[in-house]
């Protein structure tokens, strides 16, 4: 609809309050929009999706042209003229409208940037509108090739002023022409729409007479204000010629309840409603052909339902059911129940020794479960769910799809599943490489997938899930697979040691390996031999472990294991000597006494003990750790068996002290990195435990 | 004091519409599409229901047919705040009992004008 008057007040309300809402909501719908079109199936579009894609597009334009965005209300009421065209069978959607409804999604976010005032320049969109307008009118797309130049309807280039009423709309406006010393003049006026096809109709509302000098028309027309301005001064001086919409964009349903007593008719400002179906003259445009008018009508049976449901989730909550909260304050929180888990934990140990009160024994039981309730509850305010990192891959992956000549499905599982924030932001980038890598890399040409009987499109899955303490997310595609023998004779090529008698597992690794690609050619979208082994120290950095695992010809698997949180940690500590440590109960795979005989020497100083006819290295904590020892005669005999980066190794400790929660502190920012450590924390007594990097310590075995 | 019933499922219309209305010394209770406002019209009794037409689960036109199945509703004045003015969402409107409508994008002064003619 167009600016129906802008002479009256705001009634003193500055809507500018109303500014930071409409951003975010406006950022809430462009990112569902974007999401459904690349869900939309163009050759079997379904209805509701088509709904709420139009809707998104519609609440952003009604809250644009409310709040005065003009140019993100012009950009929206463009698409939503084809969106409605589209979801009333008008237009059969294609994929080429889809790639132009992202390209202006792209560019409404842009707009909003620069109202926001977090962007300098909007992007001109002016061949973007054409473009829509061209489908909208059922024209075929301008080829590519040419967008360089402005579309054909793009080249009347309206003000951004008069843009929400588009050139193809029809509306009613009143001409008030005068005062004229002879009355007569403004006839030429009406013979104008007789001499121009196309300009639309007039009608004089004063039945050719003027009362005070003044003439009186109804104009029905596409033409803009301004054309026609242009067209009248050539028989009446501009500074005579008024022009008002005539609509007054509300009315009355008189025999309904509620409506007021009919008012004077004369009254052009109103709009009652009499006559239904032969619309007054104060009544607006006649209903066809308008691609205004025909937006949004039939509303009622198709648009409710299904979309609703994932609408919903968009449109209840912000100011609803949810906070927003300075990611500093739920930080100082957490620190702060960090702090209280400590204190209850010393409460707790050292009641045990002393004669206790029974009522204090109770009320520290209490203590120790509220803490405990507290403690997550506080944490799960940082979880956010994974569709936050899924949800930008549909638009990458089609992107670069189209860009590879490619045909790729992606599907999406688990994107519930929870994992902190601060998780989720770092593992964002890894994950985006692993999926370029898998679309890139994996998933082969359409013509080669099918001489190899394999469907023409491609897929990638991304799957998010708990698992114990850990949320694992495989990134897995069915293309060609990692090829062992390709592997081995490129890394020996790079001087890399790979003996034939290597695992499977150990050669897929290698593409972990610093400036190793697989690549025979370098592609401008993944692989100029920086990458994976960035993401395995991303990953393992987090805490975090990368498996790989491979058919050839069918497909490959990455799955990165991450611990939940990097606040807190599931521990088993350890005792060696009079120092205590802490090792992720995540990778502890079992402990043992160790017999006389079990350990074996091998090559020169390198130590192995036997489980199960297994063997694995032995690591000795107190030379690692060179944990002073007075008692001379103690023998470490206790062995805790460790598993990281897919290898065992076994730790020689001397008592296993329990398992415990324990909170995370960052030993690198309080003090300095140190080998083999990766953090440290209090203990229930005050003492300070390391924790072990059992990544390390398995790295140390190899070398 | 009169009570309005403010219906839109957009967040930022919602704020400025109920602002307005408090602004004018007008009670507000928001809803969030027509169920939701369905579901708030039994609670309390409304002197104007204010509602968007184009809503997720349950649109302006058909939260005008519940309302004026209800006795409660039956002289209740309720205006469809709508984008569009074409004859067939007169009809739709009209059909479903509606007082009448108010065309989006529409300033504070002009809401306050219409609804002052309505309820008084």
């Amino acid at each position: 609809m167009g600016e129906i008057s802008n002479n009256s007040s705001s009634a003193g309300i500055d809507l500018s309050q109303f500014y930071q809402v409409f951003f975010e909501e406006a950022g809430e719908n462009l990112e569902l929009m974007e999401q459904k079109l690349l869900e939309l199936n163009v050759d079997a579009a379904d209805d509701e999706e088509m709904n709420a894609i139009f809707r998104c597009a519609h609440s952003v334009k009604g809250g644009a042209a409310t709040f005065g965005f003009s140019d993100v209300a012009a950009l929206t009421h463009q698409m939503e003229t084809l969106l409605d065209k589209l979801r009333r069978h008008e237009l059969t959607p294609t994929s080429a409208m889809v790639d132009v409804l992202l390209a202006a999604g792209d560019a409404l976010k842009a707009q909003l940037a620069v109202h926001q005032g977090s962007a300098s320049s909007a992007p001109d969109t002016s061949e973007l509108l054409g473009r829509i307008r061209a489908m909208a009118e059922g024209q075929a797309p301008a080829p590519v090739a040419k967008a360089a130049a402005p579309a054909p309807a793009a080249v009347v280039s309206p003000t951004l002023k008069s843009m929400p009423v588009p050139k193809a709309q029809t509306r009613a406006i009143e001409l008030v022409v005068g005062p004229l010393e002879k009355p007569e003049t403004a006839d030429a006026l009406s013979e104008l729409f007789k001499e121009i096809e196309d300009l639309g109709t007039i009608e004089p509302l004063d039945g050719g007479r003027a009362a005070d000098g003044m003439r009186r028309f109804r104009v029905v027309t596409t033409t803009s204000d301004s054309e026609l301005l242009d067209l009248f001064t050539f028989h009446v001086a501009r500074e005579l010629i008024q022009m008002r919409s005539t609509d007054p964009g509300f009315g009355f349903f008189h025999e309904n309840a509620g409506a007021p007593p009919e008012e004077n008719p004369v009254d052009p400002g109103y709009g009652f409603f009499e006559p239904l179906p032969d619309a007054s003259p104060a009544e607006a445009a006649p209903a066809p052909a308008s691609a205004e008018d025909v937006a949004a009508s039939t509303p009622v049976a198709a648009a409710p339902k299904a979309a609703a449901k994932a609408v919903e989730k968009s449109v209840a909550t912000p100011d609803q059911a949810t906070l927003r909260v300075s990611i500093e304050k739920v930080d100082q929180l957490i620190n702060l129940v960090g702090e209280l888990v400590i204190t209850q934990a010393m409460l707790a140990q050292n009641s045990r020794e002393g004669q206790l009160n029974q009522q204090l024994l109770a009320g520290l039981t209490d203590l120790e479960r509220n803490t405990r309730d507290l403690q997550e509850a506080v944490m799960s305010i940082r979880m956010i769910p994974m569709s936050m990192v899924f949800n930008r891959f549909p638009r990458m992956l089609r992107d670069l799809a189209a860009k590879l000549d490619k045909k790729v499905e992606l599907v999406t599982q688990g994107e519930a599943t929870e994992l902190d924030k601060s998780l989720v932001e770092k593992i964002t980038d890894p994950l985006t490489h692993l999926v370029r890598n898998s679309c890139d890399h994996g998933i082969e040409l359409p013509a080669d997938r099918l001489a190899r009987g394999k469907p023409e499109h491609g897929t990638i899955t991304l799957v998010a899930s708990h698992q114990g303490g850990s949320i694992v997310i495989e990134v897995r595609d069915d293309g060609r697979g990692l090829n062992r023998a390709k592997l081995i004779s490129k890394a020996r090529e790079r001087g890399i040691d790979a003996p034939d008698s290597m695992t499977d597992q150990e050669v897929y690794s290698l593409i972990f390996a610093p400036g190793f690609s697989t690549a025979d050619q370098v592609t401008d979208v993944s692989g100029r031999g920086v990458g994976m082994d960035v993401v395995k120290k991303n990953i393992t950095s987090l805490g975090g472990t990368v498996e790989i695992d491979s058919a050839e010809g069918y497909g490959m698997s990455v799955k990165v294991r991450l611990p939940l949180t990097l606040a807190i940690m599931d521990g088993m500590s350890i005792g060696v000597g009079d120092e205590c440590y802490i090792l992720p109960l995540a990778s502890v795979v079992e402990s043992f006494q160790v017999a006389p005989g079990m350990i074996k020497t091998i090559g020169g100083s390198g130590r192995v003990v036997e489980v199960r006819d297994e063997f694995m290295p032995v690591i000795d904590l107190e030379r690692v750790f060179e944990v002073p020892r007075f008692d001379f005669e103690h023998v470490s005999n206790i062995m805790v068996v460790v598993e990281a980066e897919g290898a065992r190794v076994a730790l020689l400790v001397d008592e296993l002290l329990g398992q415990q929660q324990v909170v995370v502190k960052n030993l690198e920012a309080n003090y300095r990195k140190v080998q083999d450590v990766s953090g440290a924390t209090i203990m229930g007594d005050g003492r300070v435990a390391l924790i072990l990097d059992t990544g390390s310590l398995v790295r140390r075995t190899r070398h | 004091m009169h009570t309005i019933l403010a219906v839109d499922d957009s967040p930022s219309m919602r704020q400025m519409v109920a602002f307005t209305l408090k602004n004018a010394g007008f009670n507000v209770v928001e809803a969030v599409d027509g169920q939701d406002a369905f579901e708030k019209s039994s609670q309390r009794d409304y002197n104007l229901v204010l509602t968007d037409q184009n809503m997720p689960r349950m649109d302006g036109i058909s939260l005008t047919k519940k309302l004026r199945e209800n006795p409660k509703f039956k002289q209740t004045p309720i205006l469809i705040l709508t984008t569009e003015s074409s004859d067939q969402m007169k009809m739709a409107g009209r059909a479903a009992g509606a007082t009448g409508w108010l065309v989006k994008p529409f300033d504070p002064a002009k809401l306050i004008e219409v609804i002052g003619k309505v309820v008084r």
